[in-house]
């Protein structure tokens, strides 16, 4: 027994316990039934430690690296399905990883600076993948096109061990070196004078992205990784004052996303990856509305 | 202290140049020893033939035109940047050993230093000044904290602590980032250029805090800028760079424009000098 399979054992009789007062008519069954249970439980998983993924990456202007190595990952996946892997998402897993500490080294050394090079990668990895498919003859499948919009009901307990792993490896090394990273991440020259291994938590880090990402893909997808990892992170510091409060609003909008987005895609019939990733940007209209109206109103007030 | 004499003969630009020695009194501590320290970039010589010597409790302003190497310099001296030739020893140990943790403080420019997607408040940033190689994956303990109170009361920041530094002025963004130096119980202070785009008033405030920090608190501080007026009244030694050390001495004989000029191996062309801080120097008075 894996450490998902583990863990969903013990919120299991929690999640059975709320589904009575859950609304809707569908969306109860997503907190009673095991096979919806394993998603749920693998969806929150993934928001938790993509909000705290997500407020690093803002810092560093690297909003679109999550978009870059799930194109990756996604090539990764391609060269897995056509080498009939059991469980393609390792191979993405790998070269998810790879990419990442390129993609790392290329801009620390400054060979490289800003987003040309996840460019680079991410439509190499794209192009990678796309051509082994047709080349292999089998283009896009259903299980290609549930890697591209993610498929929370494909997760089985292998995956679902695999995304609780890489979660929870993440969110404790997240949390034990919160502080160093965010001194390593705002002022690295400082850091470095300060004593701190810059170039080493760097790199950790990217690695850590690159792993969170790939769990991601199987829950949003591919292509809405990002609406996971950055806009949840991005609508908190609209209204966060402090750090801290921004790791909370983060997880706030996160998990409130998730929640509503997977209501709206079982009530409605829709797909779930696209549909949370339409809440989270929904939520940010209607927070940056408020916020500046609200600024408005007290500004002119002031005046 | 006991002034100096100074001798100025000018030299050729180019050619090794006299120095004046500063008196270093015996017995006392050595924060920084610079021996004979070349700097090279891109195949281009930035600043050669550096001999500095810095106790503890002085307060060095190094002034020079832009591009002289003053930051290459501080750069090189707290081993960001690898020298051609030359050593530096810091407190006796080679610039990022890990025996300096915590000793060396370093504050830049504040305003292009601190990203702008991040909300943090002042007492999270300057918590981030007490984290080192042995203490990475901690959380923060309680004797930290006392570090932090105590930058915190020193740069006069207690009532916004809590406050976004985004909402901030320019002058207490700079005394923030120089908490953040000092929450590490910094010894040593290395500030590149801290004065650029703050207000008059803040400028002289920090100033002021400068030389408290000095003169109450005993710390060491080398400060860069091209601010000539701001460092005259606060520093105690001044240096002249311009890719070799022009001068070094007590801060009443540093020369005028004219000798300046001189010193730098070049013929004034107006009697007023035509070095831009004079102007501003006197637009200041």
């Amino acid at each position: 027994m894996g450490i998902g399979v583990f863990i969903l054992e013990i919120v299991a009789p929690f999640l059975e316990f709320v589904a009575p007062i859950i609304p809707g008519e569908t969306f109860p069954y997503i907190f009673k039934l095991e096979m919806f249970q394993r998603a749920l439980l693998a969806a929150i998983m993934v928001t938790i430690v993509a909000g705290l993924l997500g407020i690093f990456l803002l810092i560093q202007n690297l909003a679109l690296i999550g978009d870059g190595l799930a194109h990756v990952s996604f090539g990764g996946v391609a060269v897995g399905v056509v080498l009939g892997a059991t469980s393609p998402l390792w191979y993405a897993l790998v070269f998810s990883i790879t990419a990442s500490i390129l993609i790392h080294e290329l801009q620390s050394r400054e060979i490289l600076t800003g987003d040309a090079s996840i460019a680079i990668f991410l439509t190499g990895m794209l192009a990678l993948g796309l051509v082994i498919l047709r080349v292999s003859g089998g283009g896009i499948t259903t299980e290609i096109h549930s890697y591209l919009f993610g498929n929370l009901l494909l997760i089985d307990e292998g995956s679902l061990d695999m995304i609780a792993m890489i979660c929870i490896i993440s969110i404790a090394f997240l949390a034990s070196i919160r502080s160093t990273l965010l001194a390593c991440t705002i002022d690295p020259m400082a850091a470095r004078i300060q004593g701190l291994p810059v170039r080493g938590i760097g790199l950790l880090f990217s690695i850590i992205t690159a792993a969170v990402v790939v769990s991601m893909v199987q829950v949003v997808g591919t292509l809405l990784v990002t609406a996971l990892l950055v806009t949840p992170a991005a609508t908190a510091q609209l209204i966060g004052r402090s750090f801290r409060s921004c790791l909370i609003w983060t997880q706030v909008f996160g998990l409130s996303s998730v929640f509503f987005g997977l209501y709206l895609s079982s009530e409605l019939n829709a797909g779930s990856g696209s549909m949370i990733a339409l809440v989270s940007a929904i939520v940010f209209g209607i927070v940056a509305i408020s916020k500046i109206s609200y600024d408005y109103v007290y500004q002119t007030n002031e005046n | 202290m006991q002034s100096v004499k100074v001798e100025i003969t000018p030299p050729k630009r180019g050619q090794p140049d006299q120095r004046v020695e500063f008196p270093h009194s015996e017995g006392e501590v050595s924060v920084l020893d610079v021996q004979n320290m070349t700097v090279v970039r891109s195949g281009r010589v930035i600043i050669r033939d550096i001999d500095l010597k810095i106790n503890k409790g002085e307060f060095v302003g190094l002034v020079g035109p832009n591009g002289s190497g003053k930051s290459t310099l501080l750069l090189a001296i707290l081993g960001v940047l690898k020298s051609k030739t030359g050593t530096v020893s810091i407190y006796g140990h080679p610039p990022m050993s890990r025996k300096l943790n915590g000793k060396i403080g370093w504050v830049s420019q504040a305003a292009s230093n601190l990203p702008r997607d991040i909300r943090i408040t002042v007492r999270e940033l300057v918590q981030l000044g007490t984290r080192n190689a042995s203490n990475m994956f901690f959380w923060t303990n309680s004797k930290q904290k006392e570090l932090v109170d105590k930058a915190i009361k020193m740069v006069g920041l207690e009532n916004v602590e809590n406050t976004d530094i985004a909402r901030l002025s320019g002058g207490q963004r700079q005394r923030a980032v120089i908490a953040r130096a000092l929450a590490s119980d910094a010894e040593f202070i290395l500030l590149d250029e801290p004065l650029v785009g703050i207000d008059r008033e803040s400028r002289n405030s920090l100033l002021k805090l400068l030389d408290l920090l000095c003169h109450d608190e005993g710390k060491t501080i080398l400060m860069v800028s091209h601010d000539l007026t701001a460092i005259r009244q606060t520093a105690h030694r001044m240096i002249f760079l311009e890719e070799a050390i022009r001068f070094d001495g007590n801060t009443n004989d540093f020369p005028d424009l004219n000798t300046l000029a001189k010193l730098r191996g070049i013929e004034p062309v107006h009697s007023s000098g035509d070095w831009n801080e004079h102007n501003h120097s006197k637009e200041e008075e």
